[in-house]
């Protein structure tokens, strides 16, 4: 084989609590598609960062073309001839095609920009380079959302300079008709001889445009595919998953009761035609990609968004929550998938944040008993088992599991019949992770019901009595998790197996 | 390090009061102190006004037409309709609450951004005066009722009638924001409102009301400045909205964590009343205040994203 075009070789990073990678490798060879999948938290996004110089590596090495790269920055990766397609776009509306894609790259000559130049260069490269027809003077804002991300390539590109592209996740916000367009525009990317990574969930993707697949686990590479055939999903589902999850969840079986949500014929820009039931005592689980609507869904549930159709029934009564504060009054809390920032004020106190949903419990008449919350989320600290144990931390400092412990304990010390849990554990340490599951199977022992939205797939078959699959838009399947494996379940998310 | 960057404002404060004692041994008598306080009575009503509001997040640049329509009300009210001086003054808040419920609608019901908002409303307000007034003239009340005079000239056991409206609207808000569980949730909306929102807060009947609440607080100033020089005058709340955000943001800035609170706007308000007050008496140029309250203000905010970063 040819000197590999880029070498990642025992690379070590960690964070606080965490070790995110471990010893992980990566090797592209020159002019091909090299895909990197991993299930969240393996380790994908932190070795693409280590390798765009956003993180520094705790250890390891980075050869380019053979040469060992002393000192990554965003700039020595630049100059190395490496370019990145982050998932966020990053363009400016209110700008053309052409100034996006020069942006902080302009070409001037005498008297000025030579904005002529720019559009010409920049129709050419959108024709040659990636096979399609693009004016420079349309907005971005008109754009579709494939076109966006190409401009985004072509700003990146441009320069000629580049010798391998990183797409992270590039087709997560795309239709199927606008992944084809992206897809012709890596093909003729890779015709002219550009290496890429391609990092997506999307196993059929990978299998489709991949010459290589290296696969990440627990911030190790477990396995690096030589050969991509149709038929590896099943072996690269399998290396992702790997076997131990088991043993981080109690072993209960719940009986459930009486109708507690029922949701019919739902219907959202996101999704449509959802329909399920969650009963009293049952942890139902919602599997899905980003962007598979599973987001959506929660969102519109709790009254974060507004359904154009369907009919939800919540204790009994027919409901259309139209902000949080009605689905709360009602009995339904949400623990958001974006804690730090729809979960927690972050620069409130830890008590404070606990006793947000329950003030009235806190104060004698309207004026605030500050002791009193203290010493309530005192107890919820203890109970949670929260560090640090003082209510008045700051909620900023903690870290993630904790983070997760107070949102939990807010909704605790209030009660509620439904508990929506979005991305429970995301960002959250493994102790954590089991104390977390612990007390959600004691939540629903207690007779409450309980949703979790999760893109663990471990965690839901772990957790849940079952499972409601969704894949661009609707539910395509719901499944109990009696027996289930996680390369099942892992197989209907990515559409990588027929319902 | 830590100490002096947590009280380097004080400290700045403590010196001016120093130089100024020393410059002018006047400065320090019990008559210009009261002068001081009771100069300061009215910014610091509109000043806690815009407290609220900033610590909801949001910024009220209409709070000089919420002054202006508390006087104007008021003063029609007594002059063409001859009504007593409770029901004026309590026609002069409900023209400043008026004021709030436009720019509530604006940014709750139309989703407006606060400062867009209360800048339309500020515009709308001040044609509002000058079409009503054919251009701007001020319209006087010469015999108005002694009791409402009295909301600027009186005093009770000794003490002026502004400096006791100042302290009760003072006490009120400091118990509504820094003790009650409203304070609690607006604080909440003000640091990170989606958070307040998915934990169940209602936030727009909240911002709505505090806009309310905040407009009707800024014609309780207009109130005394009407009844002080017995006539209404269009467009005299302007003069208060600068030194009312100075205020409010000197005050964020000696706070331990950053936030605008009540003693901290007092602060901030007996701070720019020292500084004028302290100028008049050196003889200088009244018109170097505000170049020096400027100077002092951005170096007040200076220390105050020093503090964090030492942190």
């Amino acid at each position: 084989m040819a000197v590999a075009l880029l070498q990642m070789h025992d690379i070590i990073k960690s964070f606080p609590g965490v070790l995110a990678l471990n010893k992980a490798a990566l090797s592209v060879q020159p002019g091909e598609i090299h895909g990197l999948v991993g299930e969240n938290g393996a380790g994908k996004s932190t070795i693409i960062k280590v390798l765009a110089g956003v993180y520094k590596a705790d250890g390891g090495t980075v050869t380019i073309d053979g040469e060992a790269l002393q000192d990554v920055t965003p700039r020595s990766v630049h100059e190395a001839g490496i370019r990145f397609i982050h998932q966020e776009l990053h363009l400016v509306q209110h700008f053309t095609v052409t100034e996006s894609v020069f942006m902080g790259q302009e070409l001037s000559g005498i008297g000025g920009l030579s904005r002529r130049d720019m559009k010409a260069k920049a129709e050419s490269f959108f024709k040659d380079a990636l096979g399609t027809e693009l004016s420079g003077d349309l907005l971005i804002r008109d754009l579709g959302i494939a076109e966006r991300k190409l401009v985004q390539i072509a700003r990146a590109l441009i320069d000629g300079a580049a010798k391998l592209v990183v797409f992270d996740e590039p087709t997560a916000p795309l239709s199927s008709g606008e992944t084809e367009k992206l897809f012709a525009a890596i093909t003729n990317l890779k015709a002219r001889g550009i290496a890429m990574i391609y990092v997506s969930h999307y196993l059929a993707e990978i299998t489709d445009i991949c010459d290589r697949v290296t696969v990440l686990r627990n911030g190790k590479t477990v396995s690096v595919f030589e050969e991509v055939l149709p038929d590896s999903t099943d072996a690269m589902i399998t290396a992702m998953v790997g076997r131990e999850i088991e043993a981080l969840f109690p072993d209960v079986s719940h009986c459930a009761s009486a109708d507690l949500l029922q949701v019919q014929n739902l219907h959202h820009q996101a999704f449509s035609n959802v329909s399920f039931d969650v009963q009293a005592g049952e942890i139902v689980g919602i599997a899905g990609l980003i962007g598979s609507g599973r987001e959506e869904v929660v969102d519109v549930l709790y009254g974060l968004k507004k359904a154009s159709e369907g009919a939800v029934k919540f204790n009994g009564k027919s409901q259309a929550f139209n902000a949080p504060k009605d689905a709360v009054a009602a009995g339904m809390v949400l623990v958001p998938r974006d804690r730090r920032h729809d979960g927690l004020v972050l620069d409130m106190s830890v008590s404070d944040n606990v006793n947000l949903a329950s003030l009235d419990d806190i104060s004698t008449g309207l004026i605030e008993r500050r002791k009193m919350g203290l010493a309530k989320a005192g107890a919820v600290a203890e109970q949670l088992d929260i560090r640090p144990r003082d209510p008045s931390a700051k909620a900023r400092n903690l870290s993630g599991g904790n983070q997760q412990k107070v949102v939990l304990g807010r909704w605790l010390t209030r009660g509620a019949k439904l508990f929506i849990l979005d991305e429970p554990t995301v960002g959250v340490d493994v102790g954590a992770k089991v104390e977390i599951y612990a007390l959600v199977e004691k939540l629903a022992a207690d007779g409450a019901g309980v949703l979790v939205s999760s893109s663990d797939p471990g965690e839901l078959v772990g957790l849940c009595d079952r499972i409601l699959v969704m894949l661009r838009g609707e539910i395509i399947t719901e499944i109990s998790t009696d027996g289930l494996g996680v390369d099942h379940l892992v197989a209907l998310t990515t559409g990588g197996q027929a319902a | 390090m830590n100490i002096l960057a947590r009280y380097g404002f004080l400290l700045i404060i403590a010196a001016f009061f120093i130089f100024f004692s020393l410059y002018n041994p006047a400065f320090l008598t019990i008559g210009n102190q009261l002068n001081m306080v009771e100069g300061s009575a009215v910014l610091l009503v509109l000043a806690l006004s815009m407290t609220l509001v900033v610590a909801m997040g949001g910024i009220d640049l209409s709070v000089g037409i919420a002054f202006d329509m508390g006087a104007a009300f008021a003063v029609v009210a007594l002059k063409e309709y001859d009504s007593s001086w409770q029901m004026a003054c309590l026609v002069g808040v409900l023209g400043g609450a008026g004021v709030g419920v436009l720019n509530a609608v604006l940014i709750v019901g139309l989703k407006v951004s606060p400062f867009m908002a209360t800048l339309g409303t500020f515009f709308i307000g001040s044609s509002v005066q000058r079409v009503f007034t054919n251009g701007g003239g001020p319209i006087s009340h010469r015999r108005m009722p002694q009791e409402y005079r009295d909301l600027a000239v009186g005093d009770v056991f000794g003490i002026p009638t502004e400096i006791i409206i100042a302290a009760v609207v003072l006490i009120a808000y400091f118990i509504f924001l820094e003790r009650s569980i409203l304070g609690k949730r607006i604080h909440a909306i003000g640091l990170q409102r989606s958070a307040a929102n998915v934990a169940g807060i209602p936030v727009r009947k909240y911002m709505f009301v505090a806009f309310v609440i905040a407009s009707a607080t800024c014609a309780i100033g207009g109130l005394i400045g009407s009844a002080n020089i017995r006539m209404f005058t269009p467009l005299a709340g302007f003069s208060y909205l600068l030194d009312a955000i100075a205020a409010v943001f000197i005050g964020a800035s000696i706070h331990p964590k950053g936030r605008p609170n009540v003693i901290g706007t007092l602060i901030g308000v007996l701070f720019l009343g020292m500084i004028g007050n302290g100028l008049n008496l050196m003889g200088l140029n009244f018109n170097l205040k505000d170049a020096l309250s400027g100077l002092i203000l951005v170096g007040a905010l200076a220390l105050a994203v020093g503090q964090k970063r030492l942190r």
